[in-house]
C-alpha cells in the first residue's frame, strides 16, 4: 500500500514535471509576438534614426540612447532665429526622453498615445488615451485644440507607416527600453502649438493620396 | 444729495471689504424674478444670510439663483446670474456643531447645483453633478457640519460640463464655520473674496466661442480675465489702524488665476488654509494662493497714520510657455489699504499655538493611489458620468500621489474629505493642515494624506481650472 501511495506520488511528481515542462517548451505565441514586434520598433527606430535627435546617440548599445536632449548644443532654435539669431520669434525645442521613466519619460503613456502622436502628431502628454477616428479637429476624439509635436520632430512623414509598424515603434518605447531618468525641459512653441503651421496645405492630406497622384510620379 | 449720489458716498466710504457682519445683521438683498429687471447699482461686500430658524444649533437660510442685470464695471449693465441677487452671493455663517438647511431656489433656465467646496458632508448634499437641481427646481441642502471643520469655505455651482460658465456669470459665495472658542477670537475679520471677469464693449460677460484662438488659450490657461475683483469691487480700499491686527479671510473665486499675495515692505502671518487655522502662525512675504483654495491670514498695522499701501498679485509662472499671458509677470493692485489718523495703542496679543492638528499617520494607509495629471484629463482619461476611476472603502486612510506630468500647473480638489499633505516632489510639508485642494506645480508630484470617513458614495476629484474640468479633466471615487 505505502509502495503503491508512493507509486503515485512518483507518477504524480512525473506528470507535473512533463507538464511544466511542456509549459516550458510549448511555444507562447503571444510572448513570441510581443517579442518581434520589439525588435522590429528597434529596427525602425534605428533607421530612422530617432536617436541622433532623442539624445544625439545612434548605436544602443551607447549611453544616452533614446533619453532625450542633455544640454543646450543638442537643442532647436525654431523660427526666423534659424537664420539671425536675433530675429523673433525664436522657439526652442527639446526632444524629450523616449525611455519610459514616469518623471521624466514616457512611463505615464500608453502605446496607444505614443501611436497617436506618430500617427496625428499630438503630444501624449496633452492628449488623453483614446482612439482617435478623425483628423477634423473636434470630431471623432481629435482634440478640438490640439496640441501639435514642436518642430522639427517630422512626425507628418512617419504618419504614412503602417498601423502595424507604428505600433512596433510604441511596443519598443514602453517594453524595450528600460526606464532612464533625464528632465528635459519643456519645448517653447506659439499658442496654437503650431496648429497653423500643419494645415493640411502645408503637411498633405492623410490618408496620403492614391498612387499615382502627380506630376513627379510615373502615371 | 440726491438718493443715487449718496449711494454712491455710502459705497465709496464704506470699507468695500466691509467687516463680516454677525447673523442677526438684515441682508439686503434684492430677490428678482427672471423678468425683473434690478436696479443699477455697485454690489457691496458681501451681505449674510439671514437665519430663518429659531432652533438652537441651526441655520436655516433660503438661497435663490437666478438671472439679475447688475453693475460689475462701471458705466456698463451686466446680465449675469446671481445667488440672492448678488454677486459674490452673500455669506453664510455658521457654527461647528450647527445643523445647517439650505433652500435652494434654483430660477435659472438651466440645471444648477451648490456645491459646498470643502465640507465634510453627506454625498448627496454634495452638489456634485450626480445630484443636479433642473431649471425651475428646488432642493434642500441639510447637514451638520462637523467639530474641527471651522474655516474659509465657499460654495458654488457644479453642474455637469457647465460650472465655468455658471461661476464666470456670477454664482459663487463665502461660507464661514465658526469655533466657539476660536483662538483668535476678537481680532478684526475682513472677508476677501476674489475673482475675475471679462466683459465685451457692451457690458456683457464675454464667454469665448470654443472654436476661436481666445476659446483655445482659455482651455489651456483656464478663463483668466483682465478685470479683478475684490468682493465684486475694482481695487477698494480697505482701512486699518496703525498697530492694529486683522484677520483677513482670502477666498480665491476665479476660474483660474493664482494669486500670490503680498504687502510690499512688510510680512503677513499665514495662520490657516482650507480648512482651518494651522497649529503656529507662519511668517511670509507672500502667499501663493491657487484657484478655489483659501487662506487665512493676519495682517498687521505697521504703517504710519494716514499712510497708505496695496495688496498686490506678484507674478506667479503656472502657464506652459506658449500661452503665457502678455503681463503675467508684472505685479497688480488688487486693493488699497488705508491706515487712520488713529493708532491703536494697546498691543495686540497674537498666540503662538492655535490649535492641535493631529497627523493622519502614513502607516495606517491600506494603500496608495497615483494619478497622473495630463492636459484637460487624469491618467489618460477623461470625465465619463457612466464610469467609476476609483473604488476605496469607507474609513480606509489612503496615500493619493498626484503627479503632475505637463508645463503648467493644476489644482487638484478632492470632495467630500479633508487631506493633509506628505510631501512635494519628496520634500516633507514643513507643517500641517488641512486641505481641499492642492495646486500641483508644473511638472512635480504631490503626496496627500486622507480618511475616506463617514460619508460613502460617488466623490468627483478634478482639475479646479474650471475650463479643464468643464473638458473632462475629472474623476469618480466611490466610497463604500
Amino acid at each position: 500500500m505505502k509502495r503503491w501511495l508512493s507509486g503515485v506520488a512518483v507518477m504524480g511528481g512525473a506528470t507535473m514535471v512533463m507538464l511544466s515542462v511542456a509549459a516550458w517548451t510549448k511555444p507562447d505565441k503571444a510572448k513570441q509576438d510581443r517579442a518581434a514586434q520589439i525588435a522590429r520598433g528597434r529596427f525602425l527606430m534605428l533607421s530612422h534614426d530617432c536617436g541622433d535627435c532623442h539624445g544625439g546617440v545612434v548605436d544602443p548599445s551607447q549611453k544616452g540612447w533614446l533619453t532625450g536632449v542633455r544640454g543646450p548644443s543638442q537643442e532647436f532654435k525654431i523660427g526666423p532665429c534659424y537664420v539671425d539669431p536675433a530675429a523673433k520669434p525664436c522657439f526652442t525645442t527639446r526632444p524629450k526622453n523616449l525611455t519610459p521613466d514616469n518623471a521624466t519619460g514616457t512611463g505615464r503613456f500608453t502605446e496607444r498615445q505614443i501611436f497617436n502622436a506618430l500617427r496625428y502628431g499630438l503630444r501624449p502628454e496633452e492628449t488623453p488615451d483614446v482612439e482617435i477616428t478623425s483628423t477634423t479637429p473636434g470630431q471623432g476624439n481629435f482634440p478640438l485644440h490640439p496640441h501639435y509635436l514642436a518642430p522639427p520632430m517630422p512626425w507628418w512623414s512617419w504618419r504614412h507607416m503602417p498601423d502595424e509598424d507604428l505600433r512596433a515603434i510604441a511596443a519598443y518605447i514602453k517594453g524595450g527600453l528600460k526606464p532612464q531618468t533625464n528632465k528635459v525641459l519643456d519645448s517653447e512653441g506659439p499658442p496654437d502649438f503650431w496648429a497653423s503651421e500643419y494645415t493640411v496645405e502645408k503637411i498633405g492630406p492623410y490618408p496620403a493620396k492614391s498612387y499615382p497622384q502627380s506630376e513627379t510620379e510615373r502615371q | 444729495m440726491t438718493r443715487r449720489t449718496l449711494r454712491l458716498h455710502v459705497a465709496l466710504l464704506a470699507a468695500v471689504v466691509s467687516p463680516v457682519l454677525h447673523a442677526e445683521s438684515q441682508e439686503h438683498s434684492h430677490t428678482a424674478s427672471v423678468s425683473e429687471v434690478i436696479p443699477v447699482e455697485r454690489a457691496p461686500g458681501p451681505a449674510v444670510l439671514r437665519n430663518e430658524s429659531r432652533a438652537p444649533h441651526t441655520v436655516e437660510v433660503t438661497i435663490t439663483a437666478e438671472p439679475v442685470r447688475l453693475s460689475m464695471i462701471p458705466g456698463k449693465s451686466t446680465v449675469g446670474y446671481a445667488y440672492n441677487g448678488r454677486v459674490p452671493g452673500p455669506l453664510l455663517e455658521v457654527y461647528e456643531g450647527d445643523k445647517v438647511i439650505v433652500h435652494f431656489r434654483n430660477r435659472l433656465p438651466e440645471a444648477s447645483t451648490i456645491h459646498w467646496h470643502g465640507l465634510h458632508i453627506p454625498n448627496a448634499f454634495d452638489g456634485s453633478p450626480f445630484h443636479p437641481v433642473a431649471a425651475g427646481a428646488d432642493f434642500d441642502y441639510v447637514f451638520t457640519l462637523q467639530k474641527g471643520s471651522a474655516g474659509t469655505y465657499w460654495y458654488h455651482p457644479h453642474p455637469d460640463h457647465n460650472t465655468g460658465s455658471q461661476i464666470a456669470r456670477g454664482l459663487f459665495g463665502s461660507l464661514i464655520v465658526r469655533d466657539r472658542n476660536d483662538p483668535l477670537r476678537g481680532i478684526p475679520e475682513k472677508l476677501i473674496v476674489l475673482s475675475d471677469n471679462r466683459f465685451r464693449p457692451d457690458g456683457s460677460i464675454d464667454i469665448a466661442d470654443p472654436e476661436s484662438m481666445q476659446g483655445g488659450i482659455d482651455f489651456e490657461n483656464g478663463r483668466e480675465c483682465s478685470h479683478i475683483f475684490v468682493n465684486g469691487q475694482i481695487e477698494p480700499t480697505i482701512t486699518i489702524r496703525p498697530g492694529e491686527v486683522q484677520r483677513w479671510r482670502v477666498i480665491n473665486a476665479s476660474a483660474a488665476r493664482v494669486f500670490r499675495l503680498a504687502i510690499p515692505g512688510q510680512t503677513m502671518l499665514h495662520v490657516g488654509s482650507d480648512g482651518g487655522l494651522f497649529e503656529h502662525p507662519v511668517e511670509v512675504n507672500d502667499i501663493v494662493l491657487a484657484n478655489s483654495e483659501r487662506i487665512e491670514l493676519l495682517v498687521k498695522g505697521t504703517g504710519a497714520p494716514g499712510s497708505a499701501t496695496v495688496l498686490q498679485t506678484l507674478p506667479y509662472d503656472r502657464y506652459s510657455p506658449q500661452t503665457r499671458p502678455q503681463d503675467w509677470d508684472k505685479p497688480r493692485d488688487l486693493l488699497k489699504l488705508r491706515y487712520t489718523a488713529w493708532p491703536l495703542s494697546r498691543p495686540v496679543v497674537i498666540p503662538a499655538s492655535l490649535r492641535a492638528i493631529p497627523a493622519i499617520d502614513t502607516s495606517l494607509a491600506v494603500r496608495t493611489r497615483v494619478f497622473a495629471l495630463g492636459q484637460g484629463f487624469i491618467n489618460g482619461k477623461l470625465h465619463d458620468m457612466n464610469r467609476v476611476d476609483e473604488t476605496g472603502k469607507l474609513g480606509d486612510v489612503e496615500i493619493w500621489e498626484i503627479e503632475n506630468i505637463v508645463g503648467m500647473d493644476h489644482p487638484f480638489h478632492l470632495h467630500g474629505f479633508q487631506f493633509q499633505v506628505i510631501d512635494r516632489d519628496g520634500k516633507p510639508e514643513p507643517f500641517r493642515s488641512w486641505k481641499d485642494t492642492i495646486n500641483v506645480p508644473k511638472h512635480s508630484t504631490v503626496r496627500i494624506i486622507v480618511r475616506l470617513a463617514d460619508f460613502a458614495g460617488k466623490w468627483m476629484y478634478h482639475c479646479h481650472i474650471l475650463d479643464h474640468e468643464d473638458h473632462g479633466m475629472m474623476g469618480v471615487l466611490e466610497v463604500n
